[in-house]
């Protein structure tokens, strides 16, 4: 048996020197290790040879197959043919595309501006999104009787909570629970109970900002807001800073870029009212502080050309393949 | 609102062009967002958009007085009726019986009006601010409320009972039939005005239609008052009415101006109505003094706010233009006086603001934080976030980002609902629920996309669920990655066939995801939930915390969706996850001896699970087994009726020694007879 075994190895042995096409390399896989092949054969008959040489024979009948299956598929590859018939190489066939998918162009969008701040200091923070009135209005410095505090302009849970309208809330809770200095950046799902429309939707995200320290001014938060929108329009990018009102910054800002022809309002911020480090146990006689906030799917509708909010919630994979 | 140029230059002469004008309002805090002009009109129209904290821009006057204060301008007064030398209405009995939802309340009868035409400058300036006209009487407390910010009402004084008015709250039962033609149940709290017998008008939102003027109208009693902002706000909110009335009562209107108001429609009524006779005004209570009327001013806290010196000078000329008196109070630090119509006034940072806004913003410098850098730790949890992100969307899933609310369709109503966070208020379609489950709303997706011709959705969610916990009232809020799969694996190309998504992919994903995170020490259990078919879901956890659950959705859940394939569907607990995640993997060095690999082909009966097999075969290899594969697994043809073929690789490899192959031969051959004995297995043929 064993002999019959050095006689296959090398009788193919010397056979494979001879082989140059991929026709002569199927007969030659075909005579070893097809079904009625040399080496099957032998297998074959493996049951009747005597049980204490069946080890050794088995461990050599198992190293010629694994010889050969081997060398017959490196000859493949060199002959360049998988199934025995030689092709003709096109080079205009189309590529196979990968199989890749995305990250949605919302979570592209946060973790760009996140990223962007975080090169300022800023740390990423979180915070609940089911929410308390106190952390949501009152300590915002937003009055019992605000309107923004209806039903129809807040979503409340059952058991009283409700769903945070705005990420300023994070601010509330980092300071809770922080002594300052702080610079944080926290962006997350806002509820508000808005019909859903091209440019409206009940839940949408923000990404709030806010620095805390000593000596922190108007100046400083013009600086840092111009910073990160040239980094994010481009250092041609034109602003302006126009006063308007937030219960919970004094002085209230709302920054513009220039689109276009006119001014398309970007975000708004302004310096941290002390009401507000009031509400925290912050001594507002020793900091001062900025913060802002900024609608993600507003800049990421401006920077793509998005037209319908919609879009950002439907999921249609025609959308989300564009952002990969 | 929109506001008449040719109007404002009744108060004030400003330099054209008006687009400049329309600028510099914008850029300090009243906004302009569309200039028309009307040629025929030969006025332009300014769409302005007023922030809630300045009510007092609600009018023509307050407008002017913003661009005289920016303009340094001076404003030009009114013809006011100086309401002197009359006598009070006979007979005539005026009440407050609610003096916190009316401190104050004047009113004047006027008699025997013979003109009723409204004079055409006044109709073209209320058609240009959106106002049709109506009658001459109407059409002059509309022309005063654009002009004082101020709203009036007028009554037919025929048709009010017993010459009484009343301020007070409504009782319960009462009726109003507005002016819009709304029958109107009234609330207790609802503020009203009555005569001797009934309800005549909600205070501050609309009059009534008994009491309407109308082209029959001879006598009329004018009511110029001051109502609680809360109140009105709350009226309105409640009966679902806004008027131009109550949307300036609530955000306050100035005291001062209840009589100058007045006083202006009777200049007005005098000049065009040409009544016989004007009675003296009445009036109940007290106009409402600022909370705050004074308030100190230092020159630092300008600078340290701003980050930039505004000359002293220039502070108090600002707050002088704005309508405050200003005095030296000590070196560096002034004493304001605010005017009435400036409630929103009522501390030093709000005087800071006006500084700034005068001053300009676009002229204070641009500076960066000069502090020194600050500790910032990561949150592990969001660094694994944005790794699995990359992972999953490497793999070829698309991320989502679908609504947190949804409906009850396909919840489980006691497993899911029982511990539920449920909206009062909710928006529409039913969306009650804050989602326990990403299922449904990455069901909707995928229904979305089928229907749109998709043949494959592979995709996955970070986002929070929410459940009310065991112990406490505040919902929990659990972070969580959600998988589904439906459809075609890859599409079908010229080099390869396309084949389904299965089970095994979906469990493909979690465990590499689990992996990626650096997890270890998984087991697997069965696990039954209502929207998985029986027996085909399990959980990953890791000491005994669960990590994950992944299954097949059930085909009822299918056939509400309307979906023909199945869909596979995972939940990865991200708190759980980050918690046995390693985030410094150490490195683990492959052996450099060369490793042997065995085949192992065995016929086993169904039932056989083929992890337990892999085990088995893990504990016989004498540690010398780097990785057992399964690479092949078919039924049918020459395997019999209820067994099934496992083809395992065997990688053998000691990280010690070169083996050598008899001894692994060996070993593998003791394997194979354990398990022929132990499983009943059968070596194929």
């Amino acid at each position: 048996m064993i002999e019959e075994i050095r006689k296959i190895r090398e009788s193919a042995q010397a056979e494979l020197q001879g082989i140059d096409s991929p026709e002569s390399l199927e007969a030659f896989r075909l005579l070893y290790l097809g079904k009625k092949g040399r080496l099957p054969d032998l297998f074959k008959k493996f049951g009747s040879i005597p049980p204490e040489q069946r080890k050794e024979v088995g461990a050599e009948l198992n190293r010629v197959k694994e010889w050969i299956e081997s060398s017959v598929a490196e000859m493949r590859g060199k002959l360049g043919s998988s199934d025995g018939v030689r092709e003709s190489f096109d080079p205009t066939l189309p590529g196979i595309p990968p199989h890749s998918g995305s990250i949605h162009i919302l979570q592209q969008t946060i973790e760009e501006i996140t990223t962007l701040y975080a090169r300022m200091g800023f740390e990423t923070v979180e915070g609940p999104e089911i929410e308390t009135e106190f952390h949501n209005f009152t300590a915002l410095n937003i009055p019992l009787d605000h309107p923004s505090r209806d039903s129809f302009d807040t979503f409340y849970t059952d058991k009283g909570q409700l769903l945070r309208s705005q990420t300023s809330t994070v601010q509330i809770r980092i300071m809770q629970a922080r002594k300052p200095p702080l610079r944080i950046i926290a962006p997350g799902r806002v509820y508000r109970p808005d019909t859903v429309d091209a440019s409206h939707s009940f839940m949408f995200h923000q990404i709030e900002g806010l620095m805390v320290d000593e000596k922190v001014t108007f100046s400083d938060l013009k600086g840092v807001l111009h910073l990160f929108l040239r980094e994010l329009f481009g250092s041609e990018i034109k602003i302006r800073f126009r006063p308007h009102f937030f219960p919970f910054t004094e002085p209230s800002v709302e920054v513009d870029i220039q689109w276009g022809k006119g001014w398309m309002e970007i975000l708004g911020a302004g310096s941290v009212d002390p009401n507000v480090f009031d509400a925290v146990g912050y001594d507002k006689s020793r900091v001062r502080g900025f913060a802002f906030g900024l609608g993600v799917e507003r800049i990421a509708m401006i920077r793509h050309g998005i037209t319908d909010i919609r879009h950002f919630y439907e999921n249609d994979l025609r959308f989300l393949r564009q952002f990969a | 609102m929109k506001i008449s140029v040719q109007w404002l230059k009744d108060f004030v002469d400003m330099a054209p062009p008006v687009l400049r004008i329309a600028d510099r309002l914008t850029l300090a805090g009243l906004e302009v967002k569309k200039v028309e002009s009307d040629g025929a009109a030969r006025d332009t129209t300014f769409e302005i958009e007023i922030t809630s904290n300045r009510p007092d821009w609600l009018s023509h006057l307050g407008v002017a007085r913003e661009i005289a204060a920016i303009e340094s301008l001076s404003l030009k007064s009114h013809s006011l009726d100086p309401e002197t030398g009359r006598t009070p209405p006979s007979g005539w009995n005026l009440d407050i019986k609610d003096s916190k939802g009316c401190p104050y309340y004047t009113g004047v009868l006027i008699e025997g009006i013979s003109e009723f035409k409204t004079p055409d400058f006044m109709a073209r300036r209320l058609l240009a601010c959106g106002i049709r006209s109506i009658n001459l009487i109407v059409d002059i407390t509309n022309y005063v409320l654009l002009e004082y910010g101020q709203p009036l009402h007028a009554f037919d004084a025929d048709l009010i009972r017993g010459k009484e008015i009343l301020i007070r709250k409504a009782r319960a039962g009462e009726k109003l039939i507005a002016i819009n033609g709304a029958t109107l149940q009234l609330h207790s709290e609802d503020l009203v005005i009555a005569d001797s017998e009934r309800v005549v008008a909600l205070a501050g939102v609309m009059g009534g239609q008994e009491t309407e003027i109308s082209e029959r109208s001879r006598n009329v009693f004018l009511e110029s008052a001051f109502f609680d902002p809360g109140r009105v706000r709350r009226t309105s909110r409640r009966h679902q009415i806004s008027s131009d009335s109550s949307y300036r009562f609530e955000r306050r209107v100035d005291p001062e101006a209840v009589d100058a108001g007045r006083q202006r429609a009777l200049a007005l009524i005098k000049q065009y109505a040409k009544p016989r006779h004007i009675s003296a005004c009445i009036k109940a209570g007290e106009k409402p003094r600022l909370e705050v009327p004074t308030l100190h001013l230092r020159d630092d806290e300008v600078r340290d706010t701003l980050g930039c010196e505004v000359k002293p000078a220039q502070i108090a000329s600002i707050l002088t233009r704005l309508g405050c008196d200003v005095k030296q109070h000590a070196p560096g630090s002034w004493k304001v006086s605010v005017p009435s119509f400036r409630a929103d006034l009522q501390r030093s940072i709000d005087l800071v603001e006006e500084v700034a806004r005068i001053f300009g913003y676009n002229s204070i410098p641009e500076t960066l934080p000069a502090r020194p850098p600050i500790a910032v730790t990561e949150n592990p949890r969001l660094k694994l976030e944005k790794k699995i992100r990359q992972y999953l969307s490497g793999a070829g899933l698309h991320e989502t980002v679908t609504f947190s609310l949804v409906a009850e369709q396909g919840l489980d109503p006691v497993k899911d609902l029982g511990t539920g966070v449920k909206i009062i208020n909710p928006l529409q379609h039913g969306l009650h629920w804050m989602r326990p489950t990403m299922i449904t709303s990455l069901l909707n997706v995928i229904r979305k996309n089928v229907n749109a011709g998709a043949d494959s959705v592979a995709i996955f969610e970070i986002a929070n669920l929410y459940r009310m916990p065991d112990k406490g009232k505040h919902p929990a809020e659990d972070r969580t990655c959600a998988i589904a799969l439906y459809g075609k694996k890859a599409a079908q190309t010229w080099c390869d066939a396309a084949r389904s998504l299965n089970f095994y992919d979906l469990k493909g994903y979690v465990e590499a995801l689990i992996a990626a995170a650096g997890c270890q020490e998984l087991c697997v259990a069965k696990i039954e939930k209502s929207y998985f078919s029986p027996g085909r879901a399990q959980e990953i956890r890791a000491w005994q915390t669960p990590i994950a659950f992944l299954g097949e959705i059930s085909s009822s859940l299918l056939r509400e969706w309307d979906l023909k394939a199945p869909v596979f569907y995972a939940e990865i607990s991200l708190e759980n996850l980050v918690k046995h995640a390693q985030p410094n993997r150490p490195f683990i060095d492959w052996p450099r001896y060369p490793a042997i690999e065995r085949d192992l082909s065995l016929i086993v009966k169904d039932d056989v699970l083929c992890g337990s097999l892999m085990q088995e075969i893990r504990g016989l290899g004498e540690g010398l087994i780097r990785d057992v594969k399964l690479f092949d697994l078919f039924r049918g043809k020459r395997i019999p009726e209820g067994y099934k073929n496992l083809a395992f690789r065997i990688v053998y490899q000691s990280p010690e020694r070169t083996l050598i192959s008899d001894q692994v031969q060996k070993l593998h051959d003791r394997i194979a007879e354990i398990l022929v004995k132990k499983y009943e297995a059968t070596f194929q043929k």
